[in-house]
C-alpha cells in the first residue's frame, strides 16, 4: 500500500480513458491482424483535487465523461493514461484497499436483489465489504436508519418505490463506513420529493465528516449541494470553482431571456442584435419559426430591459416575451461551451 | 493476503451461499419442476432398453458384462441424474453472472473488496442443493419403483464421490462463467459441451462400447469418473478404497480446472476493466 498523508480525498492527474469502437472478430484475432479499430476518448486528461470533507460535484451533459471518471476512481475501469489517488491510495496498485475504504453509488435500484428484503441485501453486501460478523447487525441498522428505511427493512425490495430503492443503494454504499462516497447521478429518475430527500441524506453524510464526490447533469442539484464544482465537457474540465465563483465568471448578475419577432412576421435582423450587444452580452440565440430567442447576460435587468425595447422599436421588431432570472450554472456552461447542458 | 482478510472472504463465501439459497427459496416451483425431469427422462430410456432387449437373459448378461451391473434402471437413472446436475452447473454460474451483469449488480459486486473467487464460485454453492435434490429423487425412485436396494453406507460413499467431483465440475462451471462475462453469450458452447458429455461420458451406456479413441476422450472428462464411480458404489457395492485411483484423477482434474477457471476469470476481469464491459449487456 502506498498511502500518503496529505489532506486530499481524491487526486487525479491527467486521467485519460480511451475505448475501442466495435469488436475484433475471432478471425482477426486468429490471423493476428493489427487492431485497426477507431478509438474514442471518453476522458481526456482530467485533473482533480478533492479535499476531505467536501461535497465536490462534477457537472456536465450526458456523454461528457463523468461516469467514466467515476468508474476509474471506483477501480472498475483501468485508466489508459494518467494517475489517480483515492484517500492517498493508487487506484490501480492499491485497488483492493481503495474498495475497502470507499463507498460508491454507480447504478440504480436495478442493482439490488429484488427478491430479497432490504436487510438480506445488506447482509450479503456487508459480508462482501468484510464487515466483521459481530458488527454486522449494528452496521446494517445504522445505514438503514441513515437512509430512513429502518421501518421497511424486512420488506422485499420488489415492493419498494424507485426512491426507496435508490436510498437502499446509498445504504449499501455506506456499509464499509466509507471516508469517501462516489455518487454517479444519484437522483436521476427520482421524483422531486425523493430527489430532495436524497440530497438531504447527502448533506447529512458531509456533516458526519465524509467526503462526497458526485456527478450530475442537474445544475440546481450541483448548485445546492456542492462546495466546489468541476464543469466537464468532451472529457475535459472546462472550469472548476465554487458555484458562486463560477457564476461570477460570466460577468453578469442577471440573465434576460427575450423572444422577439419583426412586425412583418420575419425574424429580426442583425442590426437589432448589434443594439442588444451594446446593452448586454448576448450569450445564446436561436431562431424559432419567425421569432428569435435570445439569452443575454446583463449587469442590471432594470437597465437592460428598457434598452432592449428601445432597440426593438428602432429595428421594427416587437418583444413578445421577457423573462429575468438569476445567473445559474447552466449559463456558465453555455458561456463556456456555447451549448446548453441538456443539448 | 492477511489471515483476517482470508477469514472475511470465507465469511463472504458463506454469505454468498446464503444469498443464493434465499433467492432459490423464493421460487419453490423450481423444485416441483425438478421433481418431474429426473424421473421422466431416464424412465424413457428404461422403456427403450426394455423395448430393445425384452426379457432376454442373453441381453442382460451382455449388459452386465459391459456395465458391471444388472440394474438397468439404476444405471440409467444415475447417469441422467448426473447429466442434469452437470448441465445445471454448466449453465448456473454463467447465467448467474450474466444476470448480475444485465441487472447492473455486477459492478456493485466488483466494487467490494471481496476476493474474486467468492464472486466466481459463490453462485455455484446453490448447485449443491440441486445435487442433493436430484440424487435424492433418483434414490427414492430406484428404491420405491424399481426395488433397487441402496444401503446407507453406499449412499454415504456416493456423497463422498459427489464431494470429490465438486471441484472438477465447479471448475468447468466457473470456466463457462468467464466465457459468459467475456463474450456475453455462451449457449452455443454449452450445447456443444453437453453434446460431448452425452456421447462420451456414458450417461446411458457403458463407455466400453466406445471405440478406443472415444474411450480416451471419455477418460479426459470429469463426468465420466463421477458417473462411473456413482454406479460402482451404489449398484455394484464398491468401497472407496477400490475407487481411490479414479477419485485421485477426479481430484487432479478438479485442481486443474479450478486453476484454469481462476486464470480465465482474472483475464476476463482485466479485459472488462480495460474495456468497461462489466456493465455492458
Amino acid at each position: 500500500m502506498t498511502a500518503r498523508g496529505d489532506g486530499l480525498a481524491v487526486e487525479a492527474a491527467g486521467l485519460l480513458k480511451e475505448f475501442e469502437k466495435g469488436r475484433r472478430t475471432l478471425l482477426q484475432r486468429l490471423r493476428r491482424e493489427p487492431d485497426r479499430r477507431e478509438r474514442f476518448r471518453a476522458v481526456d486528461g482530467i485533473d482533480l483535487a478533492v479535499g476531505r470533507g467536501e461535497i465536490f460535484g462534477v457537472l456536465g451533459p450526458n456523454g461528457a465523461g463523468k461516469t467514466t471518471t467515476m468508474k476509474m476512481l471506483a477501480t472498475l475501469l483501468e485508466p489508459t493514461a494518467g494517475s489517480a489517488r483515492v484517500l492517498g491510495l493508487d487506484i490501480v496498485r492499491d485497488a483492493r484497499e481503495v474498495r475497502r475504504r470507499m463507498g460508491a453509488v454507480l447504478s440504480d435500484g436495478r442493482s439490488l436483489y429484488w427478491k430479497l428484503t432490504a436487510r438480506e441485501n445488506l447482509e450479503y453486501f456487508a459480508a462482501l465489504y468484510h464487515v466483521p460478523a459481530a458488527e454486522q447487525r449494528d452496521r446494517i441498522a445504522r445505514v438503514l436508519a441513515a437512509v430512513k428505511l429502518d421501518d421497511r427493512a424486512d420488506d422485499y425490495v420488489e415492493r419498494y418505490s424507485t426512491g426507496m430503492r435508490q436510498r437502499l443503494v446509498l445504504a449499501r454504499a455506506l456499509l464499509p463506513d466509507p471516508e469517501l462516497l462516489l455518487l454517479d447521478e444519484p437522483t436521476v429518475g427520482l421524483d422531486p420529493q425523493s430527489a430532495r430527500d436524497l440530497r438531504d441524506r447527502v448533506r447529512e453524510l458531509q456533516e458526519q465528516g465524509r467526503t462526497v464526490l458526485l456527478t450530475t447533469h442537474y445544475m440546481e442539484e450541483a448548485d445546492q449541494l456542492c462546495d466546489r464544482i468541476a464543469i466537464v465537457d468532451h472529457g475535459k474540465v472546462v472550469a472548476l470553482d465554487t458555484p458562486a465563483a463560477l457564476k461570477r465568471t460570466i460577468g453578469a448578475t442577471e440573465v434576460v431571456h427575450l423572444e422577439i419577432a419583426a412586425e412583418d412576421g420575419a425574424p429580426p435582423n442583425g442590426g437589432f442584435l448589434g443594439r442588444l450587444e451594446r446593452a448586454g452580452q448576448v450569450a445564446h440565440r436561436e431562431q424559432r419559426e419567425g421569432t428569435l430567442a435570445v439569452t443575454v447576460h446583463a449587469e442590471s435587468a432594470r437597465e437592460f430591459v428598457p434598452a432592449a425595447f428601445d432597440a426593438a422599436r428602432a429595428e421594427g421588431a416587437a418583444i413578445r416575451h421577457v423573462e429575468v432570472v438569476p445567473v445559474t450554472l447552466e449559463d456558465v456552461f453555455i458561456s463556456l461551451t456555447g451549448r446548453a447542458l441538456r443539448e | 493476503m492477511s489471515a483476517t482478510s482470508l477469514l472475511a472472504d470465507v465469511h463472504a463465501f458463506g454469505a454468498a451461499a446464503l444469498k443464493e439459497w434465499r433467492l432459490l427459496r423464493r421460487y419453490p416451483t423450481l423444485f416441483v419442476g425438478f421433481l418431474f425431469w429426473p424421473i421422466a427422462l431416464p424412465l424413457a430410456y428404461v422403456f427403450q432398453a426394455r423395448g430393445y432387449a425384452g426379457d432376454s437373459q442373453a441381453a442382460l448378461d451382455a449388459f452386465a458384462a459391459r456395465a458391471g451391473t444388472t440394474e438397468v434402471a439404476g444405471f440409467l437413472f444415475l447417469g441422467w441424474a448426473a447429466y442434469m446436475w452437470i448441465s445445471m452447473i454448466l449453465w448456473g454460474p454463467g447465467t448467474a453472472l450474466r444476470t448480475e451483469q444485465v441487472r447492473g449488480s455486477l459492478e456493485a459486486l466488483f466494487m467490494t473488496p471481496v476476493s474474486r473467487l467468492v464472486i466466481l464460485f459463490g453462485p455455484l454453492l446453490s448447485q449443491v442443493v440441486w445435487a442433493v435434490w436430484m440424487f435424492g429423487i433418483v434414490a427414492a425412485t430406484l428404491a420405491l419403483v424399481f426395488g433397487v436396494d441402496i444401503a446407507l453406507a453406499s449412499a454415504l460413499r456416493a456423497l463422498v464421490v459427489i464431494g470429490v467431483a465438486v471441484p472438477a465440475l465447479y471448475g468447468l462451471g466457473a470456466l463457462f462463467a468467464s466465457v459468459v462475462l467475456r463474450y456475453g453469450e455462451v449457449s452455443a458452447l454449452v450445447q456443444g459441451v453437453r453434446g460431448l458429455l452425452t456421447v462420451f461420458c456414458g450417461m446411458s451406456f457403458p463407455i466400453v462400447v466406445l471405440p478406443e479413441w472415444g474411450r480416451a476422450v471419455a477418460m479426459a472428462l470429469p463426468p465420466t469418473y463421477l458417473i462411473g464411480d456413482l454406479r460402482r458404489v451404489l449398484l455394484a457395492g464398491a468401497g472407496l478404497a477400490e475407487l481411490l485411483p479414479s477419485l485421485a484423477v477426479l481430484l487432479a482434474l478438479g485442481v486443474l480446472l479450478c486453476g484454469l477457471a481462476v486464470v480465465a476469470f482474472r483475464r476476463t476481469e482485466r479485459y472488462a476493466r480495460r474495456g468497461g464491459s462489466l456493465a455492458q449487456y
